[in-house]
């Protein structure tokens, strides 16, 4: 079956290769309302599309001043900043951790998950057109990491002419913001420049511990983009960006490190129309991420050292054919490359991953969408994926329509998983990857721990983590200025990859490896309003339910096996079905509500947002692994931010600001909430 | 007259309960549940580096601890816990196996575990101690960083085949001094046990 599907595919890459019957081109029609290309790979209006999808405009992040790409995604219903503790911080959606959500740059991925989490505040939103979020997954386009969704950054266009900005912000904690674009373009050209620089001092939460909550960091971004337009037709687009972080540790007994991260990326992109309904992309994308650390004590002898090195080569060619008004297809060909150089791994390790995928977008009739989609990952290391996908919308009337999807989306093992090869020499335990155990089982028993797995469990390959994703939902616009939207959402999510400890030394240490061992399930409800009173003022609101649960969990507390202790001296007691919380990290409710107002007259623009967190636990506190309602949970808390922005002189901008305003923090449980913020900035416009 | 009367009336009642008292005696000792506080298991070595140090002997029988080479039920170093039955499983300075202790981990409290499944017991075997150690396989969890905390894991009762052939449950409180009801890996002392125990001490009663 699945031999097939490549086979067609492959003849529908020929075919169209051969088939450059030329047509007249029509004139594309530009449309004011949102568009996004995130959820599709084509270019599709938000309003029409039958899955769940959001955009966050450039006004919006100018608006409320954000400076990184976490400001401004822990404002959206749903999403919420984790930090890990790497240090990085992640984004959660629809439940689902930071590694199951594929954060894109202008449609190519980001690489350097050295824990699993993408760390978003790499990302500055200085040069943001929109950001696009789709949620459930969506794997069938995307293939790895597209299990929860896909955030996709769409970095701005030159306008006509020479023109740029300037933009400064400084805060508390001695935060420095700069920005600096500069675009030009001609009729057949476009070229654009942005840096920024982004640097802080820090801040620390808890006296007197001898650490910095965060240390003291500078990092740059600098970006290029190349648009040329051969003819009408044919178009190139090249573009490049690197980014450099540093950042200085001092730790207490004289200890003191430093980490350097280095990313680059190249996109090259070749469009092509053939004709009316036929047109291809050639697209070559590479990026490498390069991560050193070290810790070093007073006498300048090194403490511990890691480093860190991916690369990402992936060519593609991509093309659409529009057989009629009614219907499009869009398929693609490619290859994954991807290499890894750390510490504490055994190999270094290579994968290669060519794909292929399809999608069928059609309006048999004005008021009926239906999308259907597949991909195909043929992996060198671990079992290759099949990602289907079906959507559909219908519009019962003007006012109201709904929507549905159901998409598979899995995440790839990652080379931690399959090639660790790392034992703590503190503690004495060990941590294997699944490739590396068969070959150092016997080493193992000679050594005469005790194995405590069935072998044959690592005998095949890891699978990746995957997940059936089901999203319903509607829209009802009663009236042109008022707008709600619901989504239900349930996502199944099998085969988590956890360790598990397969051997038991003499002395008592262990030995960990990778396993599938999970199945959880993250369901819940998304709201979204908002209403537009007139030009000068709008209101908006998000509210999103979550339960996030493990099956296996949920059953053993249903069968009575779980117990609970009040403190973790006291004598346990037996637990409840209804006494399961759920998942870590996770909070029950989440919402924010926002009012934007402009003075037009003098050209101000003001807005407050507010947005709540439930309760949320982060580990099991009374000893039985499960965060059950008797654990110690983080509070809820709600976060006020304020922002206000004058136009002076047409081209100058002044804005002043307070996040946090109730100065809100929680220095035991939650480390990226610094405290209150105060900033003012100034963007001028030539 | 009144008085009389109701103190004659208490008498008699008197009488009549510490008859009925009389008439339940039952041969066998009362099972008691005890409570032992900061058994001190230290050991020497560890993080990594081998792990030694004479293990500290426990007789449920006195509710003390002992230094008896045969007299003993199980015995405690750091995390680790033996039985007096069986085998040595191959770890320094260990004591030797005299009597036909074995034990199992049973799921429940102190209280709900009320009779002992005698085939699912063990003893000490080579590399397979009765009690298994390791975070998640025996009694306790290593939280691991950042907290490095050992906690006892809720509803386990060790249950327990003593030297001499009777029987013991036992629920391990705290690894830490004093059982502090926020213990903090870095500031309290750990290696002291407290536990909750029940011991029968009738010869062949699986119940307790």
């Amino acid at each position: 079956m699945r031999k097939i599907l490549i086979q067609s595919l492959l003849l529908f890459f020929i075919t169209f290769t051969y088939s450059q019957e030329q047509k007249k081109d029509s004139t594309s029609v530009e449309n004011l309302e949102e568009v996004l290309v995130t959820a599709t790979r084509t270019i599709r209006q938000l309003s029409s599309l039958p899955l769940p999808a959001q955009i966050v405009s450039k006004k919006e992040i100018e608006a409320v001043n954000s400076v990184r790409l976490s400001d401004i995604l822990n404002e959206q219903t749903g999403l919420v900043t984790v930090s890990d503790f790497g240090g990085g911080e992640g984004i959660q959606m629809q439940g689902l951790d930071s590694q199951y959500t594929l954060i894109l740059i202008d449609g190519v991925p980001l690489v350097g998950r050295s824990a699993g989490t993408l760390d978003i505040n790499r990302i500055t939103v200085g040069n943001i057109k929109q950001i696009e979020i789709v949620k459930g997954a969506s794997s069938s386009l995307y293939g790895s990491e597209a299990l929860g969704g896909v955030i996709n950054i769409i970095t701005e266009n030159p306008k006509f002419g020479l023109n740029g900005n300037v933009n400064y912000r400084y805060g508390t904690n001695n935060s420095h913001d700069i920005d600096v674009n500069l675009g030009y373009r001609k009729d057949k050209f476009s070229v654009s420049a942005f840096i920024n620089r982004y640097s802080t001092d820090g801040y620390d939460l808890i006296d007197g511990d001898g650490y910095n909550t965060v240390d003291p960091f500078s990092n740059y971004t600098f970006t290029t983009k190349l648009k040329y337009n051969f003819s009408e037709k044919t178009n190139l687009f090249i573009s490049g960006r690197y980014f450099t972080e540093n950042q200085e540790y001092a730790a207490p007994d004289g200890l003191n490190g430093e980490s350097d991260s280095k990313e680059w990326n190249t996109h090259i992109k070749l469009n092509h129309r053939y004709s009316e309904k036929w047109s291809s992309y050639f697209e070559f994308y590479a990026t490498r991420y390069k991560a050193e650390e070290f810790l070093k004590d007073s006498d300048d002898f090194l403490f511990s050292e890691g480093n860190f090195d991916q690369l990402l080569v992936r060519p593609e060619i991509r093309a659409t054919y529009n057989p009629n008004e009614k219907s499009s297809f869009i398929g693609g060909l490619g290859w994954n490359h991807e290499t890894l150089d750390r510490t504490d791994f055994s190999t270094n390790p290579e994968f290669n991953s060519p794909f292929v995928y399809l999608q069928y977008d059609a309006n048999p009739t004005e008021k009926i969408n239906v999308i259907l989609g597949a991909r195909y990952d043929l992996h060198s290391e671990y079992k290759s994926q099949f990602s289907p996908k079906v959507a559909g919308r219908y519009e019962i009337n003007d006012k109201l329509s709904v929507k549905g999807s159901v998409g598979y989306g899995f995440k790839a093992p990652d080379f931690r998983q399959l090639y660790f090869d790392f034992t703590n020499s503190t503690v004495g335990y060990t941590v294997l990857g699944f490739n590396q155990v068969i070959s150092s089982v016997p080493e193992l028993i000679e050594e005469g721990a005790t194995i405590r797995v069935s072998l044959s469990d690592y005998e095949g390959e890891l699978l990746p983590e995957n997940s059936v994703s089901f999203n319903f939902g509607g829209v009802y616009k009663p009236i042109a200025e008022l707008t709600f939207e619901i989504n239900l959402f349930r996502n199944n999510i099998q085969d988590l990859i956890e360790t598990q400890v397969i051997a038991t030394r003499t002395n008592g240490t262990n030995v960990f490896s990778y396993h599938n061992i999970s199945k959880v399930y993250t369901q819940g409800l998304e709201i979204n309003a908002s209403w537009k009173l007139s030009n000068y003022l709008k209101f908006s609101g998000g509210y999103q339910l979550l339960y996030a649960k493990d099956k296996d969990a949920e059953k053993a507390f249903k069968s009575g096996e779980i117990f609970a202790r009040l403190n973790p001296s006291s004598p346990s007691f037996q637990l409840k079905e209804d006494d399961y919380f759920g998942l870590y990290n996770r909070s029950r409710h989440m919402a924010n509500a926002k009012v934007f107002y402009t003075i037009e007259p003098w050209k101000l623009n003001t807005n407050i947002r507010a947005t709540y967190r439930s309760k949320y636990g982060l580990f099991d506190t009374n000893g039985n692994e499960y965060l059950d309602e008797y654990d110690d949970f983080v509070d809820g808390y709600v976060l006020f931010n304020w922002a206000v922005n004058k136009t002076i002189y047409n081209n100058y901008e002044l804005g002043f600001g307070i996040d946090n305003i109730f100065d809100f923090t929680d220095s035991e449980n939650i480390s990226n909430i610094s405290g209150r913020l105060f900033y003012g900035r100034i963007n001028i416009k030539f | 007259m009144k008085t009389i009367k109701i103190l004659s009336l208490i008498a008699l009642f008197i009488t009549v309960i510490s008859c009925s008292t009389d008439d339940d005696s039952t041969p066998n000792i009362e099972v008691e549940s005890q409570l032992i506080e900061n058994l001190n298991a230290p050991q020497e070595g560890g993080q990594g580096n081998p792990i030694s140090g004479e293990f500290t002997k426990f007789n449920f029988a006195t509710g003390q601890t002992t230094v008896s080479e045969t007299d003993w039920d199980i015995a405690f170093r750091g995390t680790i816990i033996l039985v007096n039955g069986g085998e040595i499983t191959g770890i320094e300075d260990e004591p030797n196996r005299t009597g036909e202790a074995a034990a199992y981990i049973a799921s429940g409290t102190l209280a709900s575990v009320t009779s002992v499944d005698t085939s699912l017991l063990n003893q000490d075997f080579e590399n397979s101690p009765a009690i298994l150690t390791g975070s998640g396989a025996g009694w306790y969890i290593y939280a691991g960083p950042p907290t490095h905390l050992i906690t006892p894991i809720a509803g386990k009762v060790l249950v327990f085949k003593t030297h001499d052939g009777k029987y013991a449950k036992l629920e391990i409180l705290s690894y830490y001094k004093d059982a502090p009801a926020s213990p903090d890996a870095f500031a309290d002392l750990d290696k002291y046990y407290t536990f909750n125990y029940v011991y029968q001490p009738n010869g062949g009663v699986t119940i307790f």
